[in-house]
């Protein structure tokens, strides 16, 4: 075979010509070479649809406001190498416009001692003054309380991711019933629901539990769950696979592994007032794995119904999920034309 | 980019780039040795490019996933030897999961919020060239004049963050072990590859 170029080499090409069109329009020699280009290869054609429909794709960024600050949307290992610091970064962006600019995103700066907090099937990021984040979960609040010696968040209810931002000489501390969470720098998820004792996973870096009258201190290392449960409590590990699943959420998703249906239609009821209904108790028992949109369990109900040869009925908030119904079909086919 | 061409760009963009990563994952798996993904990826686009028109199409990814096996039909038939195994292998590929997945349903904060990450895990440089493009709307001419950089500059630049994009939500929304490998690089190398490639 000869030489071919790589899909990649094409992608290249692909991603050039669309920055070039998005400069302004092409003169006629230069839309002649771009014709010359695309007849050079079956692939092109297809590869710079795609680069255009990305380029327009990231036209929505404009959403973000005038104000976004990149910075607040790191990751959490991201190489600060050459980096622009936080404050660099505002400045060449317009100035701290970022409370007001990122509000596209639910997201707002909080003063001393505010609390942020989420509606039901609510996610939201809240930037915090040193370059700390905290991602809130559906029906959440915090209190923030940050001082010279101390950057201290209480998690009243609800879920939150917390990425803290490396420093050493002011501890990170989350509050929760009363325990304190602290550190120099983690990615750490807390929860705490009605019923449950509060769980605390850690994602990256070291959290520090402290003592309580009932239990001991211990620190907690990267891949490790501990449920605050008292004298009894102990460290877990956690694999790198189901503390991803276990943080599913913070991308608007929920991750079942095996959970029964009935459990994972009561994870679907901290996300909205629609309530899946399972009447059958043998198919309330089937095991659930997979991947689901949060916000939707309308889609996840017919995912499964799919699955498990059940039928879905949607009755205003209520989806009813029943067997024996009609199969749920083949996919639909189409009419399939090419040249 | 005429008005056609731009809605052909925007039907593209909500059929079928969401379901790119599925299409790559089962490509994966189930194409025959020696028929890459991407390149059946890249065909199967332009395929989708030249119809006439796409108004027919109901099931965006059902019919997306029945022109990439056309294309790989076409791969295995072109080839002189067909191995036997690979005749078999098409059988397999006449299930496709073109059941919708529930992945698929993105409310659009949430997609707003991965372009967000995205931007942000760009190399510097390209970042802050695209987010004044992007985000502030600015024309290439006035970024330059801002960053002290060539046009040409920022043109490459303006590449660099699409084909980031391309990676980066291809490739299901992360690509970090490439990302890092190539950042410095990148950024060394960026103004002279501008310059070799100024196109006028």
């Amino acid at each position: 075979m000869a030489e071919r170029e790589t899909s990649r080499d094409i992608d290249q090409a692909a991603s050039d010509w669309t920055a070039r069109l998005d400069r302004g329009p092409l003169p006629p020699e230069g839309e002649d070479a771009l014709q010359a280009w695309l007849r050079g290869d079956p692939r092109r054609r297809g590869a710079l649809l795609r680069a255009r429909a990305m380029s327009m794709m990231s036209e929505s960024a404009q959403a973000l406001g005038p104000g976004f600050d990149p910075v607040a949307f790191e990751e959490p290992g991201r190489a600060r190498f050459a980096g622009l610091s936080r404050r660099q970064a505002l400045a060449w962006t317009g100035g701290v416009a970022a409370a007001g600019a990122l509000a596209a995103l639910g997201v707002a700066l909080p003063a001393a001692g505010a609390v942020i907090s989420t509606e039901r099937g609510e996610i939201r990021l809240a930037p915090l003054k040193d370059g700390s984040t905290v991602l809130l979960n559906t029906e959440t609040r915090i209190r923030v309380r940050y001082s010279r010696g101390e950057r201290r968040v209480t998690l009243l209810k609800g879920e939150a991711y917390f990425s803290v931002a490396r420093d050493e000489t002011r501890p990170f501390v989350v509050e929760v019933d009363g325990r304190r969470l602290s550190t120099a720098q983690a990615g750490f998820r807390v929860r705490k629901l009605d019923a449950d004792p509060v769980d605390v996973l850690v994602n990256q870096g070291q959290v520090d539990v402290g003592a309580s009258a009932s239990a001991n201190g211990l620190a907690l290392t990267a891949n490790t769950g501990l449920i605050l449960s008292g004298p009894a409590e102990r460290p877990w590990s956690v694999g790198p696979e189901a503390v991803t699943r276990e943080l599913a959420w913070r991308d608007g998703k929920l991750a079942f592994e095996g959970e029964s249906l009935s459990q994972a239609a009561e994870a679907f009821a901290r996300y909205s007032d629609t309530r899946i209904q399972i009447p059958d108790p043998a198919l309330a028992r089937e095991p659930v794995t997979g991947l689901f949109a949060a916000n939707d369990p309308a889609g996840f109900s017919r995912a499964i119904a799919r699955v498990f040869d059940a039928r879905v009925e949607q009755d205003g908030d209520k989806v009813v999920l029943t067997r024996g119904g009609p199969r749920g079909g083949g996919l639909p086919q189409e009419v399939f034309v090419t040249k | 980019m005429s008005a056609a061409d731009r809605e052909r760009t925007r039907w593209f963009l909500r059929n079928i780039l969401p379901h790119e990563a599925a299409l790559r994952g089962w490509l994966s798996r189930s194409a025959p040795a020696g028929v890459d993904p991407d390149d059946v990826i890249q065909e199967s686009y332009a395929i989708l490019a030249e119809l006439e028109t796409v108004d027919a199409i109901r099931h965006s990814r059902a019919y997306l996933f029945q022109v990439a096996r056309s294309v790989i039909m076409r791969h295995v038939r072109r080839a002189r030897i067909v191995p036997i195994h690979t005749v078999d292998d098409l059988e397999r590929l006449d299930q496709p999961e073109s059941a919708a997945s529930p992945e698929q349903y993105a409310i659009d904060r949430d997609e707003l919020r991965q372009l967000a990450r995205a931007i942000a895990a760009m190399p510097l440089k390209t970042r802050e060239a695209f987010i004044l493009r992007r985000v502030r709307d600015l024309p290439q001419r006035e970024i330059a004049a801002r960053m002290r950089i060539s046009e040409n500059t920022v043109e490459t630049h303006i590449s660099r963050g699409i084909l980031f994009l391309i990676d980066w939500f291809g490739r299901g929304g992360n690509k970090r072990s490439q990302t890092s490998r190539n950042m410095e690089a990148e950024i060394a190398s960026i103004d002279g590859r501008a310059r070799n490639q100024s196109r006028h």
